[in-house]
């Protein structure tokens, strides 16, 4: 076969044009940040990073990506399970709607929210006698974050909860087994890898997010920025060291993520080999 | 009526259930003795799977009532209902430990941890899994899997149990020794026992009373022996055993026509096939008819023999002198089960009553 004969060739071929897309997008642009964040010496570099409102924006991020990962995981079990075990009306209606946020801009998504809970809402006067700030404010970010990640972590789950079937659950109810007992003894084991590889998916896309959270964050320094946020308001004020700084720590903060992934997957495969 | 509760177990009276527009179940009356172990046979979709489900209740029928015990169960959590399922396939915890799987029903009943650590040894024990208990349903063999399943059904000590194709999923030559060793092991432990199978040898071999389930209904309910010799319905008397039918049954010597209405269906084991020069029992009644061929079974041969322009079936012992295709044999048929509208009649050879007056 002429696949065959000319296999070395292509596959040469094919490898090189994949590292050459490597690095041209990825590696070099990763290696700027690094080398463009540490021009002006290491001394501002870490002055950069450890400025007050750049910490605050770090650990704005991580909440706001901790209460993304909850509520989704949370969530996604909960969609997954029903969308795999009962067989229902509309069943197929909200298995679209569920991808709805990944296919929708995320700059509309933070419009939506906006809209709901902004000044011109007829909830509004509701929130504000609760005295709940929800746009412009922590619980908007959260909520912003939530919607774009909201698909992750349910996808992940629903391929390992139709390949196991129902015949297990079946015959744990049978012996007389609670729904919360069946689900902790029986059907998480299955869908523990997924939903952790789920999980790290999520709070990659969480922390990285912008747009959406842009339009409902008010850009408060110190109160309502986010890591990506801070960043761009930087870049915006000619900082580029500082920005760059900021960025180097997101980008540290995703390669720890993706050494979760890798090992996770390893880890994973593992298990599911002893126990198919 | 309180001796009736005493002997039947379980009880299903006017049960129905549809899924959708395919009723599963039409009318399903059944009476099942305490102690026996019973198959539920019919082709696949025959509505036996459906029945077994309903008394786990793992399905609730839509009209009808089901008894065990005496009490009606219609309302009862099948966890409640003191019955023990082996799956299909088994449904073993593929993420527990043997002993995980067995100790299941035992931890949600709240059993103590000495009583379940007592109770999965026995069972261990009893079905011949000593040393397995830390092993995963993957690293058993299919054999293993199907005894884990069985003594998993059984830890909670149910009164019933019930078992859906408990012997599909495995290979031929092990199926043979499950099957011996599952019923010596339900007889053993005097458990009523229901199973479900769509193999009749299977049904013939274990089950002390078959039920026969055809179209959601209940076709005949008897012993092996009892639908083997007397089937009661056309469907039966086809389904049961590898039977050939005949159409013009009274073109055969001796057999008399009972309505023109009337086929016949007739068994292997009715049939019996000589060479020209053999001695024979029958030598006046037979008649001459021509080997169409000779299928090689192992333990014996079938012969398909021609006469009257069809082709009927028999048997003859692999010592037996040799038969070749083409050859002119004479043939001898015992009996036909006719077929009347919905009825089955025996048709004895007429010349059988003869002969023996003479001799």
């Amino acid at each position: 076969m002429n696949i065959r004969r000319n296999e070395g060739a292509i596959k040469w071929t094919l490898i090189t044009l994949c590292a050459i897309f490597l690095a041209v997008f990825l590696i070099l642009p990763l290696i700027y940040i690094v080398a463009t964040s540490l021009r002006a010496g290491f001394q501002t570099y870490w002055k950069s990073i450890t400025d007050e409102y750049a910490i605050k924006a770090a650990i704005l991020t991580l909440e706001a990506t901790a209460w993304a990962v909850v509520i989704n995981t949370a969530f996604g079990v909960c969609a997954a399970w029903t969308l795999t075990k009962f067989q229902f009306r509309g069943k197929k209606t909200i298995s679209t709607f569920i991808d709805l946020p990944v296919t929708v801009s995320p700059i509309i998504a933070g419009l939506i929210y906006v809209l709901t809970f902004g000044r011109q809402s007829f909830l509004f006067p509701i929130l504000d006698r609760l005295g709940w700030q929800i746009i412009f404010a922590v619980p908007g970010i959260v909520l912003a974050t939530v919607f774009v990640t909201f698909p992750f972590i349910s996808r992940e789950i629903i391929p390992a909860l139709t390949a196991q079937g129902t015949d297990e659950e079946e015959a744990a109810a049978q012996m007389g087994a609670s729904m919360f007992t069946i689900f902790r003894k029986v059907t998480f084991p299955h869908i523990k890898w997924a939903l952790l590889y789920g999980v790290v998916l999520c709070a990659a896309r969480a922390m990285g997010e912008f747009g959406a959270v842009s339009v409902l964050s008010g850009h408060l320094r110190g109160k309502t920025n986010t890591l990506p946020l801070y960043i761009e308001l930087l870049y915006q004020g000619y900082d580029f060291t500082g920005a760059f700084a900021a960025s180097s720590v997101l980008v540290i903060m995703s390669i720890v993520i993706l050494a979760l992934r890798v090992w996770l997957e390893k880890k994973g495969v593992k298990d599911l080999d002893v126990r198919k | 009526m309180s001796v009736d509760c005493e002997r039947y177990y379980v009880e299903l009276r006017r049960i129905n259930k549809s899924f959708g527009t395919f009723q599963a179940s039409r009318d399903v009356n059944l009476r099942i003795q305490r102690g026996r172990l019973v198959a539920l046979l019919g082709a696949s979709g025959s509505g036996k799977t459906t029945i077994l489900r309903m008394i786990a209740g793992l399905e609730t029928p839509d009209s009808g009532e089901i008894l065990i015990d005496g009490k009606v169960v219609n309302d009862v959590p099948g966890s409640e209902r003191g019955v023990g399922f082996v799956f299909q396939n088994y449904a073993l915890f593929r993420y527990m430990t043997v002993y995980d799987n067995i100790a299941f029903g035992l931890r949600v009943k709240k059993k103590s941890k000495e009583y379940i650590d007592d109770r999965v040894h026995e069972l261990l024990k009893l079905i011949g899994c000593a040393g397995l208990e830390k092993r995963y349903p993957s690293q058993l063999s299919g054999g293993q899997r199907q005894r884990v399943a069985f003594a998993r059904a059984l830890a909670p000590s149910p009164q019933l149990l019930l078992l859906d194709e408990p012997f599909a999923a495995i290979d031929a030559k092990i199926r043979l020794e499950l099957r011996a060793w599952l019923r010596e092991m339900i007889t053993n432990l005097q458990i009523t026992s229901i199973f479900v199978t769509h193999d009749q040898d299977e049904a013939i071999e274990v089950a002390d009373e078959i039920i026969v389930t055809n179209g959601g209904g209940v076709e005949q309910v008897g012993t092996p022996r009892e639908l083997y010799s007397h089937p009661e319905t056309p469907y039966v008397a086809r389904f049961i055993g590898s039977s050939t039918s005949v159409k013009e049954y009274w073109r055969f010597r001796f057999f008399k026509s009972l309505g023109d209405q009337t086929s016949a269906v007739v068994r292997p084991e009715y049939v019996k096939v000589f060479r020209k020069d053999e001695n024979k029992k029958f030598a006046k009644s037979a008649e001459e008819g021509i080997v169409d061929d000779v299928i090689f079974r192992g333990d014996n041969l079938e012969i398909r023999v021609r006469i009257h322009d069809v082709v009927l079936s028999a048997t003859r012992s692999i010592n037996d002198p040799v038969v070749e295709v083409g050859e002119k044999v004479d043939v001898f048929v015992y009996r036909f089960l006719v077929v009347d509208g919905e009825k089955i009649i025996l048709l004895d050879n007429s010349s059988l009553r003869e002969e023996s007056v003479v001799i």
